[in-house]
């Protein structure tokens, strides 16, 4: 339905920097909190000392996703004493395509008419609904930025071409609801590496483990410790000396997967690992087959895993597993370890 | 050795015996400006720095003479406040706190006040020797050891609780001579350490408690078992040991067995619930956040349930107040915006006269900053050499009169300067007046030149011109002889003067009489001689 998915949309707000030098948020409807204020004048790219201009970036903070769009201004316009602007778009969901067509719809509003009045009449009509005029005679639906495509938006095929076998490490950190830390110092490419990884559990769909962009302040990795899985994306390198963030850390630039002494143990690989590794490898590199068709492959394996999962636990009473039940089964140890951490994750164990 | 040294002039006993003023004025001055260099830099120095340092000290022992004498143990605070503060900071907030306000006054804490004083004083000397001793020993062998002082204290505690473990043991195991002896210690020593662990049973201690604490009693019954058997033995005095060896040492195999199929119990145990609680919270967070998006969707489809019956109507109705609400808005956007549009301006533009204005004061501030700093530091620099010199100058002897001295080297300069001047332009008049000698003599003898051949050619036709030519002549040659004697006087004039100054010099020289002198000691000596040698004729 239109409207429920408008409703997903929480605010709009516009900062802006000066010929002064000074970077301001200057406007936003209906209201942003103070915190998520600050928060977004950090992740904009007109605080950070002005050495990359980024064109596009999102994260989420506290189960909000943020989407800002930054813009040089030129010089004929009504927006006299304004060098560049930003606009962030704050809503409930994960739809970066969607957010960012709509974001670029409002700043050429603004750099036309110089107020943003006239943005706000387009953010209400999209709001209300659901559809608004873009000024290249054609018009902004809702509806055409189905939240899938989203999902599917990633390169799964990039991921395991850069990291080949190793990709299973991923996934099982992904499957057992593990702390996955990416870093790269380039934001562009943390995000479209970041995006993909949930894919790799496709049965969950649930992209609220995701946080593309951050950074390590205090307010933040308070709200990343809430979550007991994620995906965590850092520009800052010295998140490599935080070995109390993340079980497996990803440095994206040397292609490289270091799993942290702590979670060696719930993270062992064995034969399953294997077989699902070779899947995955044989999939991607698969010239033929488009991303959406390697993660439904990803998918299949999987879901054959958690039906024997499933299988296991219906044997036992009241259907939730206990270790002793999957000990029965004498399975190989690093299976059996899997296993029971994957029943965990699924919450099949009993309590 | 006046050669030596380097003095240009004649010496010779003459000089010393009989002498004349100008050779001794020149000898002396010739000497004391030698001696300066030598003697000036030594006497500089012990004048300044130690005399400055004799004060310093003497004012030191004046101010600690002027305070009154206190015992070591009664200085105030005043004094030695550092101390204190480190004792104090190192106490607990809690042991603060208690000292603060429960705690009653040292005067009311005595049941007799005749035991205030002593008891204090005793504590105080006992800390005090502690103290002492404990820094006593940190310097010798502490910063031997090089650890710092916690580990060194650290190592001191495992060291002495080793000891007092091993001297334990050896106390409760008896030595097989002196049983009897012995054995009443060992009783004693093993009922009070059966106490501290208030039960007998060893195997009772041993299947209670959880791990950890089994860990710890683990040592302590590993200990009791030996002091058990060890007193057993001593009890039974020797009866079949090795039997009894073999049977103790299968019983505690068997309890270790236990204790360690007990850790890995539990740490599966634990294992498992670190698992199942990371499993539980995910699914309480779960369910909340479900709880929350359902809550929201009740309470939309409620209102939509309640607007059901009258379904198109109130749909109209709807999105014409939607469609309200939304113009509503954005009017109020477009009202706001009137308001903050100017004051965004404001803004912006104060900020930009501030960051011009204040980028140009920053530069100032900077500038004047650097100027200051410099300026106190030359002013540091000129106060201390001015104290320096003020100093030395004190020190110096205050009986030669400078003033009366250098006013008369200022006047002698004055004039030797004017007659410096004087001369230079006496002999700017005379290089004058020999250029205009010069050019004269010059034409002179152009002009004689010129006449004469003009004279001869006519000469050789006309008798009167031949006349007048030798008249030329004769002319010319009186002249010059003229020039040539008025040259010469001048000469013998200067040569007169010569001479006079000569004449000057050698008076003073008082050759004369040193010459008479001379001649009596001459006469004198001769006759001494003469005298002598007669003498040594007789004798």
């Amino acid at each position: 339905m239109a409207t429920t998915e408008a409703q997903l949309m929480l605010s709009v707000g516009l900062i802006e920097k000066d010929v002064n030098g000074d970077t301001l948020w200057v406007w936003c409807y209906p209201s942003i909190s103070p915190e998520l204020r600050q928060l977004l004048l950090s992740k904009c790219c007109l605080t950070q000392d002005g050495r990359d201009f980024h064109t596009f970036v999102f994260g989420q903070f506290s189960r909000t996703w943020y989407y800002i769009t930054t813009a040089e201004v030129q010089e004929t316009t009504a927006l006299k004493k304004v060098s560049h602007f930003s606009i962030a778009v704050t809503a409930k969901d994960f739809n970066p395509e969607k957010y960012a067509a709509l974001s670029r719809i409002l700043c050429r509003t603004y750099v036309k008419y110089g107020s943003p009045v006239k943005m706000m009449e387009a953010y209400v009509s999209v709001f209300t609904k659901g559809i608004c005029q873009n000024d290249e005679n054609g018009s902004f639906l809702i509806k055409d930025y189905d939240v899938r495509k989203a999902y599917l938006a990633g390169s799964v095929k990039d991921v395991v071409s850069q990291f080949g076998m190793e990709t299973i490490i991923l996934y099982t950190a992904l499957m057992l609801k593990k702390r996955i830390v990416v870093h790269h110092p380039r934001v562009e490419a943390l995000l479209e590496f970041t995006r993909v990884l949930p894919a790799l559990t496709w049965h969950r769909k649930d992209w609220s483990v995701l946080h593309p962009y951050v950074h390590l302040t205090d307010a933040e990795l308070e709200d990343l410790r809430k979550c007991p899985g994620y995906v965590a994306g850092f520009v800052d390198a010295e998140v490599s000396n935080r070995p109390d963030l993340f079980d497996v850390f990803v440095h994206l630039p040397d292609g490289v997967i270091t799993v942290s002494q702590g979670a060696k143990e719930a993270m062992t690989m064995g034969k399953l690992h294997k077989d699902i590794a070779h899947v995955i490898v044989q999939s991607a590199q698969d010239a033929d087959r488009s991303d959406s068709q390697v993660i439904k492959d990803i998918s299949i394996k999987t879901k054959e895993v958690l039906t024997n999962l499933f299988a296991l636990a219906e044997a036992c009473e009241d259907s939730k597993l206990t270790l002793d039940a999957l000990k029965q089964h004498r399975f190989p140890p690093a299976t059996e370890n899997f296993l029971f951490h994957l029943a965990a994750a699924e919450q099949l164990l009993r309590v | 050795m006046d050669a030596d040294i380097g003095y240009k002039g004649e010496i010779g006993y003459q000089t010393f015996l009989y002498s004349n003023e100008p050779e001794i004025r020149s000898l002396l001055m010739f000497l004391v400006e030698k001696l300066p260099r030598e003697t000036s830099e030594a006497s500089d120095q012990p004048t300044g720095k130690s005399a400055v340092l004799h004060r310093a000290i003497a004012a030191a022992i004046n101010a600690q003479l002027a305070v009154s004498w206190v015992p070591l143990n009664c200085i105030l605070p005043l004094h030695c406040e550092t101390q204190v503060q480190q004792i104090l900071g190192s106490l607990l907030i809690e042991v603060k706190e208690y000292q603060r306000d429960i705690l009653l006054p040292v005067t009311t804490q005595f049941p007799s006040q005749s035991s205030m004083v002593s008891s204090i004083l005793e504590q105080h000397t006992a800390e005090l020797s502690n103290t002492q001793e404990r820094d006593t020993e940190w310097k010798s062998q502490g910063l031997l050891s090089r650890l710092t002082p916690q580990e060194y204290h650290s190592k001191k505690l495992t060291r002495l609780c080793k000891r007092i473990k091993e001297q334990l043991r050896s106390a409760a195991a008896p030595s097989p001579e002196s049983v009897f002896s012995v054995s009443r210690s060992t009783s004693e020593l093993s009922d009070l350490l059966q106490t501290f662990r208030g039960s007998g049973q060893s195997d009772f201690i041993l299947n209670k408690g959880t791990h950890f604490t089994h860990t710890q009693k683990f040592t302590f019954t590993q200990e009791a078992a030996a002091t058990m058997t060890s007193v057993n033995i001593g009890r039974q005095s020797g009866s079949e040991p090795q039997l009894q060896q073999q049977e103790e040492l299968a019983c505690l195999l068997l309890q270790f067995q236990q204790l360690c199929n007990d850790t890995d119990q539990i740490a599966a145990d634990m294992k498992y619930m670190r698992v199942t609680t990371t499993q539980v919270f995910d699914e309480l967070k779960q369910r909340e956040l479900e709880n929350a998006e359902n809550k929201k969707k009740m309470q939309v489809k409620k209102k939509t349930i309640d607007l059901l019956p009258d379904a198109d109507n109130n749909l109209q109705k709807l999105q014409s107040e939607v469609e309200e609400s939304a113009s509503r808005v954005v009017n109020l956007a477009s009202q706001w915006e009137k308001h903050r549009a100017p004051l965004i301006e404001e803004l912006r533009r104060l900020r930009e006269i501030c960051s011009s204005k204040s980028s140009t004061k920053l530069s100032e501030i900077k500038s004047l900053h650097e100027k200051i700093r410099m300026a106190t530091e030359e002013a540091k620099k000129k106060e201390e050499s001015y104290k320096q010199l003020v100093t030395e100058l004190e020190s110096l002897p205050q009986d030669v009169s400078r003033s009366a001295y250098t006013q008369r080297i200022l006047e002698i300069v004055g004039n030797i300067k004017k007659q410096k001047e004087e001369i230079t332009k006496i002999l700017s008049d005379t290089k004058e007046l020999q250029k205009e000698i010069n050019s004269l003599t010059g034409k002179l003898d152009r002009t004689f030149a010129v006449t004469d051949e003009l004279v001869f050619k006519d000469a050789k036709k006309d008798e009167s011109v031949r006349k007048s030519y030798k008249y030329l002549a004769a002319l010319h040659e009186n002249c010059n002889q003229l020039i040539q004697t008025i040259e010469d006087s001048g000469t013998i004039l200067r040569e007169i003067r010569d001479l006079e100054e000569q004449i000057e010099t050698e008076n003073c020289n008082k050759t004369v009489a040193n010459l008479e002198r001379i001649q009596d000691d001459y006469k004198a000596i001769r006759q001494e001689n003469s005298a002598l040698a007669a003498k040594v004729r007789e004798g």
